[in-house]
């Protein structure tokens, strides 16, 4: 009964459409403008074709039809599917031995001289309907249905673990650039709120670098207690590893000044990675504006690959040696170049990692101390900075690195350059240490009689 | 076949409309595996050289071509090593086929200054009547006369010959034979009529628009939005669609951004996305409906040698949503629904053509069957990824339907082995070029091509065929 009525409105429909506004109307135009299966869409066509055609004979409708079925071709039995004006409908089916379906595809004011335009109308209603293409459709699949995103981006991680499983190489135990690539293309997990989504972002763009990170984070604890109340609670995943890190981190105090590192389980995963990084993000510097902050977090990194072996000591070894990546760390940015260039060894010296460790621990934990103590309370500010320095060959090399604009820039330069000469082999840190030292010094002396000053660059060049 | 039961309910459609529209429920899947592992490559490597794979080749293939020889000419016969070759011994040897062409393109002798000469042109057919066989094994080579067709060999082949060696050190070939047809797992295919949509060429970003009403037609004909009832119950059989290559045409493929100067090229896009854009969609439409395997092709953007890694999920953000859209390799394996496919996007094939006498797509597909390797011109004239530890391409179970991608017209054949293996050769026209798709009917394994057209202005009723 309502489908009686509606059919009235719909006819008149077609008529509006069909004389004002459009050249053709299709099957498939109408079915989803009016909203119904695309077979009646099909007959109400031709109902209305019938109609019109019966009232008004001075109408002029030119109608197309489809013609399917089975011709014989070449001793093939050929399925044929076509679409054909209304004057040679005739002579198709014909030609066809047996019909499979025939219905009204399209009726137009004028004749049409090609089927173009129909295809252009069929493909412009799709294109504003490609969400539900085949809701008027006769046929539906349950097994189409869309995913969500969760979903996609964890189909998506799935992928790229099957397609680093190598069936034509080496030994590899490093997942390398097809795994190293593919991991950025992963969807960031769903962003913490409040600061930490400011952080995160940022950290969705680093999280290719940090990858393969795997010193564990220091003071993440001391660090977060402080933080904890500027910043919204994280995800379990994070205070997972916090709670272990706690433990280790009571002894070293709250020192900023230490590299941010991030803790990698074995499985490298950026959804894992997502929520590490804005932890290791916020606690870098509380209460720092945000620009500076950003890029303190990159400095970060780049002198963790310096305080390696301070952040390392500190943790528990359990997962240290799997963690640890440095042989495939991705490719320095400016601020590691000096890094690279004083000390290259370092990151050969990974492997042999371990054993120096225990030896390097007492070592530098009077250095971090040191620098901790003093710079707790302090602000600290990045800024990037030409060095000019005489290395190994006695060039003169000038590079750009991150600095801690602060009175206490001495001492850090003091344990960078100390680290790294501490790192190396011994007979590299022998010929490095006398250099260290003495770039040290002139810093010390530099920052020492500009105490609790800003120390600009000048002051390099001032004490040669 | 395909619709035959519509018949009945043809012209329903041309009445009033129904209070009530019948709607279709698409066949499910029962069963599906992909059985395309060996050709996935993970972290690639490009240091070895390509010997290894033909000596990996040579170790695997070599045990079938010894059994078959010996089923052939009798267990009693010597096998020998190229090194043990003794004049006038007949024996039986195994090696590798090497075709020394003249007009084979060299890069090395494109680019010798001494003989100035200008790029070869490229050729429907690089064979000439010069060319020789030579037969290689681990450590030797010996040129081959006789009772071998030198025009429709090609290189990479693996073959046994029997025959013996003459004075001025040619081996006369009296018989050979190759590896043949692998055994075959027993097929358990559906009782019920079931189809498989076999397409390739859909030629996107070609620039010319008569395909387009075509390709709509083929969509709008799977998805059930076309047709009368009874051929939309049928089309609702439809159980899975394969797209074999090719889904860009070459045009997407121009280099003139190579060419050109930077500042005149720095805004232009890619003629491909525009190209990929719409491949989405097209998949949209087919994922939603319909479980869809995408494979690569010759013009499509993915890695240049065998076997071509599946596209990225990436470029097709509308369609990667619905878990029915499946991206996978060239080559592909696959069981469904308890028959095994195998197919590729025509590469293979058609390199083959170039090398070989042989001009019909579909034989060439039954001797890549026969002798056992899908593409044994790779590495030598069709890029391939070197391997050292296995060679992917040979064959290790028949298949129950073998296809190849872009062949210039419809063909299909039912090839019966010496075991009684049973497969379905078809070679896939380019739709871009003939409108003609591929139905393979998994119940009883017979393939019917299926074609659209529109109508143009200047078409007479004769053209409304399309030649097969």
């Amino acid at each position: 009964m309502g489908f009686c009525v509606c059919r009235e409105l719909r006819l008149r429909a077609i008529d509006l459409c069909n004389y004002f506004f459009l050249l053709q109307v299709t099957y498939k135009w109408l079915s989803f403008t009016l909203g119904v299966h695309v077979n009646q869409a099909k007959q109400m066509l031709y109902d209305y074709v019938e109609r019109k055609r019966k009232e008004n004979s001075g109408a002029q409708l030119h109608v197309t039809y489809l013609v399917a079925g089975n011709l014989i071709q070449n001793g093939h039995i050929c399925h044929k599917v076509a679409v054909v004006r209304e004057d040679k409908l005739e002579a198709m089916k014909s030609k066809l031995a047996t019909i499979a379906s025939v219905h009204v595809y399209s009726i137009q004011k004028a004749m049409l001289k090609d089927s173009g335009p129909l295809y252009n109308t069929d493909y412009d209603i799709v294109k504003t309907n490609l969400q539900n293409c085949s809701k008027f459709s006769a046929i539906q699949c349950a097994a189409a249905v869309p995913r969500t995103s969760a979903e996609v981006s964890q189909v998506q991680t799935s992928a790229q673990a099957d397609s680093q499983t190598p069936n034509d190489t080496h030994a590899v135990n490093v997942p390398t650039i097809n795994g190293h690539v593919s991991s950025t293309a992963k969807q960031p997990s769903p962003q913490p709120k409040g600061i930490m989504g400011m952080f995160a972002t940022k950290s969705a763009s680093k999280s290719q670098d940090t990858n393969k990170e795997t010193k564990p984070e220091s003071k993440e604890t001391t660090i977060a207690t402080t933080v904890s109340s500027k910043v919204p609670p994280k995800g379990n995943a994070m205070s997972n590893f916090f709670g272990k890190a706690a433990m280790n981190k009571l002894k070293v105090s709250s020192e900023c000044e230490q590299p941010k590192e991030e803790k990698t389980v074995a499985k490298p995963s950026v959804s894992v990675m997502e929520p590490k990084s804005p932890p290791s993000a916020a606690v870098e510097k509380p209460g720092k504006k945000m620009e500076p902050v950003k890029i303190q977090q990159k400095d970060k990194r780049s002198r963790a690959k310096r305080m390696d072996m301070s952040d390392n000591e500190e943790k528990e070894d359990e997962n240290l040696k799997k963690k640890r990546r440095r042989i495939k760390r991705p490719q320095s940015d400016s601020s590691e170049d000096e890094d690279v260039s004083v000390s290259p060894t370092p990151q050969e010296a990974n492997p042999p990692l371990p054993s120096p460790e225990p030896a390097l621990k007492i070592e530098l934990e009077p250095a971090t101390i040191e620098a901790s103590t003093g710079g707790k309370k302090r602000k600290r500010k990045r800024v990037l900075k030409s060095k000019t320095f005489v290395d190994d060959e006695g060039c003169m090399v000038t590079e750009k690195v991150y600095e801690s604009a602060s009175c206490t820039d001495s001492e850090e330069e003091f344990i960078k350059s100390k680290l790294p000469a501490a790192h190396s082999q011994s007979t590299a840190a022998v010929k490095k240490e006398p250099k260290e030292d003495r770039k040290g010094l002139k810093k010390g002396a530099a920052t020492a009689s500009k105490a609790n000053k800003q120390v600009s660059i000048m002051g390099f060049f001032q004490k040669k | 076949m395909f619709s035959e039961q519509a018949g009945r309910t043809a012209q329903g459609l041309l009445a009033p409309p129904s209070a009530e529209a019948s709607t279709f429920a698409r066949v499910p899947i029962s069963t599906y595996t992909n059985c395309s592992q060996h050709f996935r490559l993970g972290e690639r490597s490009f240091n070895r050289q390509y010997a290894h794979i033909y000596a990996t080749r040579l170790i695997q293939m070599r045990p079938l071509l010894l059994e078959r020889a010996r089923q052939k000419w009798g267990s009693g016969i010597a096998v020998k090593k190229l090194c043990e070759l003794q004049t006038a011994e007949k024996c039986c040897i195994v090696g590798t086929l090497f075709k020394s062409m003249q007009l084979q393109p060299s890069i090395l002798r494109e680019i010798s200054e001494e003989h100035n000469l200008l790029p070869q042109p490229p050729r429907t057919k690089y064979i000439h009547q010069s060319d020789e066989l030579i037969l290689e094994d681990e450590l030797q080579r010996i040129k081959l006369e006789g009772a071998v067709d030198i025009q429709k060999l090609v290189t990479g082949t693996i073959l046994a010959v029997y025959g013996s060696e003459r004075e001025d050190g040619k081996f006369v070939v009296e018989d050979h034979c190759f590896a043949d047809l692998p055994r075959q797992l027993p097929r358990r295919g559906p009782s019920t009529d079931r189809f498989v949509l076999l397409v390739s060429g859909l030629g996107l970003g070609g620039g010319s628009g008569e395909s387009f009403l075509g390709m709509q037609l083929l969509v709008d004909v799977v998805t059930g939005q076309l047709g009368a009832e009874g051929e939309q119950s049928c089309a609702a059989q439809i159980s899975r669609v394969i797209l074999a290559g090719n889904l860009l045409s070459q045009n997407t493929q121009n280099k003139d951004t190579i060419n050109k100067a930077k500042y005149l090229t720095k805004k232009t896009q890619a003629a491909s996305v525009e190209a990929v854009k719409m491949l989405d969609e097209i998949l949209l439409q087919l994922s939603a409906s319909v479980p869809v395997d995408v494979m690569p092709g010759e013009f499509d953007p993915t890695n240049y040698t065998l076997p071509q890694q599946p596209l990225h999920h990436c470029m097709f953000p509308l369609a990667g949503a619905y878990s029915t859209l499946q991206l996978v390799t060239n080559p592909y394996q696959a069981d469904i629904d308890g028959v095994r496919f195998l197919g590729t996007s025509g590469q293979n094939v058609n390199d083959i053509f170039k090398y070989s006498s042989m001009e019909d797509y579909l034989e060439i597909l039954e001797w890549t069957l026969r002798v056992g390797h899908l593409s044994p011109t790779a590495p030598d004239t069709l890029g391939c990824y070197p391997f050292y530890k296995t060679d992917p391409f040979i064959f290790t179970d028949c298949p129950h339907v073998y296809f190849c991608g872009n062949a210039p017209r419809f063909q299909s054949k039912e090839l019966t082995g010496a075991d009684g293996q049973q497969v379905l050769l078809v070679t896939i026209p380019d739709f871009s070029a003939t409108q003609t798709a591929c139905l393979i009917n998994l119940r009883n394994l017979t393939c019917q091509p299926i074609s659209f057209s529109g109508f143009s202005a200047e078409e007479d009723e004769g053209e409304m065929e399309i030649s097969h």
